[in-house]
Formats: C-alpha cells, structure tokens, sequence
C-alpha cells in the first residue's frame, strides 16, 4: 500500500488518539485502584490459642473477621458472605453461621453446608507467632469448595434465622 | 388591523408609533429587543422566526407531524423521562447544599435535612421519587419503542442511545442509594456491588475499583457522590441531547398506518402531483383542471426534483409545546404527591457489624437478586444481566425483519414480552415476597419493603 503525505498524518493522529486514551486509561485506572495495605489490611494479633474453647467463634471488630476453633484447627474467617457480601453472624443455639441475607449455612469451620453461597467462608491467613494467634488480614483465601466438609457436625439446637 | 398588519408591525416595530402601555414600551425598547429578536406573533412566519432564535424553543422544530400531538403515539414517555430528570437536577442542587460526602457527617446532614431545613424532608423525598419514577419510567419506554418497532432503520442508533441512557438512569439511582449512610443504603449497596463479584477473573478488581477498598467506607461514599452528581449526570445529559437530536432526525417516532395495538390513523395526505402538459407560456390548464403557469424553461438535467409528499405538520408553539407543558405540570404534581404522601426513609446510622434482616438490593435490582438465589452466580449475576443488555444494544442489528407491525413480528413481540414478563415477576417476589433468611413471606403476613 502506497503511502503518502495524507495517509501518514491520518496515521499518526489515529496513533497519537490511541496512545493518548490508553495511557488516560491507565492513569485513571491506577489513580482509582485501590491501595494494597489501606483499611483493614494489616496484622493483628489474636491472642493465645488456649483462649479460644472448641466450638467456639470469637468476633475481632478490627478485622470484621471470626476466629474459630474447630475441632482444633484454627480458622480466622471474613464476616462477609461469599454470596452477597453480607455480614455473617454465628449461631450460638446451632454451633453454625447463618447468613440473614439469602440463608446460606455455614458450619465452624466456615464450610459450606446449604444456601446460594457458592463457596465456604473466605479465611484471612493465620499463623502462630511466639505462641500467639496472628492473622494478616491482607491476604484473604477463597473458602472451601462445596462438598468440602470436614467439620460438618449436626446442629447443636435450632437455627437462629426462623423459617417464617 | 388585520394579521397581516399586525405581523408587519410586530416584525418591524421601528417605523410603526410607539405602542400604549408600560408592558408594550418594554417589549418595544432596544434592551428587550436585543434579549427577544423576535416578537411573539400569531402567524406563521412569527412563530418560525420565534423557535429559530429562541435558545430552549430551538430544542424543538418549527414544525412536527400532525400524529405527534397524539397522546398515544408515545405516551409522552420519553418527555415524562426529561421532565423528571430536570425534577432531579433541581432537587438535586437544593440537596448539595446540605449535603457533605463524609461518613462522620454524611448520616447527620440527612438528620438534619429532615429536621432542620426548610422543605429539606419533602425535597428529598421528591428526588427519590422522581429516582424510582425515573427508573419506571425509562422500562416503559423502552417496552413501547420496542412494541412500536421505532429500533428499525433507521432508528438503530437512536436506540442503541436509549439502552445507554438505560444503563446511566440505573447508575445514577444506584449511586444516589449510598448517600444517606443509614442501614438501608450500606447493606442495598453492599449486596448490589458484591454482584460485580462473579464477573471472571477482573471481578474482584472491578467491584475494588467501585468501593475504593476491600469494603464499604469512605473512599466508596466519595466516588459515588462524584459519579451522582457529575460524571453520570453529565454523561446522561450528552446522551439525552443526541438522542433527543436523533429523534428529530429520525422523523420522530415510526409511523404505524396499518391496524394492529400501535396503530395510528392514517394521515390524509393531498393527492400527488399530476404532471400536466405545459401550456403555453400564459398558463393553462391541467388533466385535473387545474390552471398552471409556466415561469420559465430550464434545461431537464438541470433541476433536482425531490418526490415528497406535503404532510399534515403543525406549529410546534403552541401545538406540541402546550401538550409538553400539560405534562410536565401533570408528572411534577405526581412527585410531589407522591413525595407529600410517602417520606423517603432514613433508618438507623450504617452499620457494618449487623446486617439487617433482610437484606435486599434496590428493587430495580432485587429481581437479580432474587435470580441469584436459584441460579448459578454465573449466569444470574454476569451472563443475564450482561448479556440482557448487549442484546438490547444489538437488537437492531440482529432483528432482520423489516416489519414494525406486532402482527408481523410475533416471535420477537413474543420474546421481548416473556423477558419483560420474568424481570417484572421477579422484582416483585424479591420485593414483595422476600423475608428475614429470603425466605418466602406473604406480604400479607408482612411486608419487608423499604424504596
């Protein structure tokens, strides 16, 4: 194809155009995107192990997280729901979370057990440091898949959300 | 003085006497004159010379067809959107002056507003009325342009405009919802963006870009007060323009002179033209009888003929803009009733650690909802909703038929019809239908609805 004088200006104001919307795209991308780090992202320290009985869920306002002893295993689990983003509470009377949204169930260990969640509780990262409790709640795992139910035990007693 | 006089003299006021009167004096002197070029005047050439140099008649032609002035060509649908959106603006601007997008303020101004302002309460219940009306409103029109078959050629691009101004309409009432900072709009909000979630791969990086961070606060409040009040104000505000301009364009809505739900009466035009022998050069007369004179002889290639039949126009002033005015007091009267009967409400301080029971979207949103708890997340929260609005974009270029008859387009009526039919028993379970658990609870047992 012959270029000339017009076609390579016409060329050049398409490119220049195209370069100028990528790069205005980019900087109001990275000017909106979220900060790593900002709001609850940081470490925070739980406590002792032996404080936490089993079958037991322990609310942390700091980081809108649960810890939970199940069985055991130490979880530090995102209130939020993986339907809708709804705040989970635990159920004391049935040892499970029940979510008020939607009714999604969830047992202690954050494990799917019946609803429209499409997944488990999503969990925060917990390790033991000098024999206390840390969660980074900067770095959140997707939940368990559906299926995965280790620490699935019957209801201890009735629901907290009452089928009307 | 006859019309023609009184024209002449209203048109030209310099070499007429100076006019009785204080009102007439002002209307005469050069600073009015230099404001209103043109007097208002009861003929024709007046009334043309009138919307061409006046800058809000200019929006509208000189002259629209006759069908226009008909309630039920259009339902004054689309004039009913504008009038509310203009409701919006106002109340809007009232409302800025209160209002500051902080969390530590944002739920005390509302307070305020309720107790403290004068007409703060009844203002903002308007607003939201006008909000929710709007939202209605623009499903409706949507449903008659479609039922109508104005999306053909070629109106194609107008209506690509329309599911636009769809999409900003919903933007705008869903940022609007986050504001008030109470219960209601942090958990409606929280369940709405979390939708963006299931979108593959970019969803968590998308519904992180709306919030501003991991969850509601702050930086959340600030974006969706700056994407209320100005970006999709303004984008809604372009789009209106261009399709309005389209709607000129296009030749208004589609003509339907057959029968059928959407049929209108059929224009009376005048005959064509009958070609008549030319008959000499003092005139003649015609096969039809008619008496012609003959001007002049110029080369046949040389004149560009344009076969056009005369239509039934009208003077849009006073014609369409009397209608236009009957209207937008008739939909203003409805919000305000509205807003007098029903106070917009205000629950408890947002509070993140207790979600209310239920919890549900904004009702224009509840039907997604309510998809979400039988259906894959996949499919509810991404493919349909996406999906619904390419294929409305498309439509008009994925519609092949010609016809905008319903008769003639049974299976897209019938398509469009079942669509409509599934989102609206939807919205109205979710809404209605919908308890603490979403379980199903009668409204009649009781009604867990909040607008």
């Amino acid at each position: 194809m012959k270029l000339n004088r017009r076609k390579l200006l016409r060329r050049g104001w398409e490119l220049g155009g195209t370069l100028l919307g990528v790069s205005l795209g980019w900087t109001a991308f990275e000017a909106l995107r979220p900060l790593a780090g900002t709001g609850a992202g940081g470490r925070i320290a739980l406590g002792d192990p032996a404080d936490f009985k089993p079958g037991t869920a322990t609310y942390f306002t700091e980081g809108r997280l649960w810890l939970v002893n199940a069985n055991g295993h130490y979880f530090a689990l995102s209130q939020r729901c993986p339907h809708l983003g709804c705040r989970v509470p635990f159920c004391k009377s049935s040892g499970r979370f029940e979510c008020p949204c939607h009714g999604s169930v969830f047992d202690i260990g954050g494990e799917y057990v019946q609803g429209p969640a499409p997944r488990g509780m999503d969990r925060f990262d917990l390790r033991l440091d000098n024999g206390t409790l840390v969660v980074d709640t900067g770095t959140l795992v997707p939940g368990p898949d559906h299926g995965k139910q280790d620490f699935l035990t019957p209801p201890l007693g009735p629901p907290c959300i009452t089928r009307s | 003085m006859d019309e023609r006089d009184a024209g002449q003299e209203a048109l030209e006021p310099d070499v007429y006497p100076a006019p009785r009167g204080l009102w007439q004096r002002v209307r005469r002197s050069e600073v009015w004159r230099s404001a209103f070029r043109h007097p208002q005047l009861d003929t024709p050439r007046g009334r043309a010379l009138q919307s061409f140099s006046n800058l809000f008649l200019h929006v509208y032609p000189v002259k629209v067809p006759g069908r226009v002035l008909r309630f039920r060509y259009s339902w004054r649908l689309g004039y009913i959107l504008a009038v509310l959106f203009a409701i919006l603006y106002l109340t809007g601007i009232y409302l800025m002056f209160f209002y500051t997008p902080s969390v530590a303020s944002a739920y005390g101004d509302m307070q305020q507003l309720r107790t403290g302002i004068g007409f703060g309460q009844l203002v903002r219940n308007v607003h939201r009325w006008s909000a929710h009306l709007m939202v209605l409103v623009v499903v409706l029109h949507l449903a008659r342009v479609f039922f109508a078959g104005a999306y053909k050629r070629p109106r194609q691009f107008n209506w690509v405009l329309g599911v636009g101004l769809l999409v900003a309409t919903l933007g705008l009432s869903f940022s609007g919802y986050l504001l008030p900072w109470d219960q209601l709009s942090y958990w409606a909000v929280t369940v709405g963006t979390n939708l963006v979630n299931y979108v593959p791969a970019v969803g968590r990086i998308l519904r992180d870009l709306l919030l501003g961070g991991a969850q509601i606060g702050q930086a959340t409040l600030l974006r969706f007060y700056a994407l209320h009040v100005v970006v999709l104000p303004v984008a809604l505000t372009v789009l209106l323009a261009l399709h309005v301009w389209r709607v000129r364009k296009d030749g208004f809505a589609v003509r339907q002179p057959t029968g059928g739900a959407f049929a209108e009466q059929a224009t009376e035009l005048p005959p064509p033209p009958v070609p008549v022998a030319a008959g000499g050069a003092g005139g003649g007369t015609g096969d039809g009888g008619q008496r012609v004179r003959l001007l002049g002889v110029v080369d046949r290639q040389s004149v560009t003929a344009e076969e056009r039949r005369v239509d039934d126009t009208v003077f849009t002033w006073p014609h369409l803009l009397v209608r236009h005015v009957v209207v937008g007091l008739a939909t203003s009267a409805v919000v305000l009733t509205l807003g007098v009967a029903f106070a917009a409400p205000l629950r408890g301080l947002a509070n993140p650690e207790l979600t209310p029971e239920p919890s549900k979207a904004p009702w224009y949103f509840v039907g997604l909802q309510e998809l979400l708890s039988h259906v894959d997340p996949l499919v509810a929260g991404v493919l349909i909703p996406t999906g619904t609005i390419l294929g409305l974009a498309l439509l008009p270029y994925l519609d092949r038929n010609p016809a905008t008859e319903a008769r003639s387009r049974k299976v897209a009526v019938l398509l469009f019809a079942t669509l409509l039919a599934v989102a609206t028993v939807l919205t109205v379970v979710g809404t209605f239908f919908r308890g603490p658990g979403w379980r199903f609870v009668p409204p009649w047992r009781h009604l867990y609805v909040e607008l």
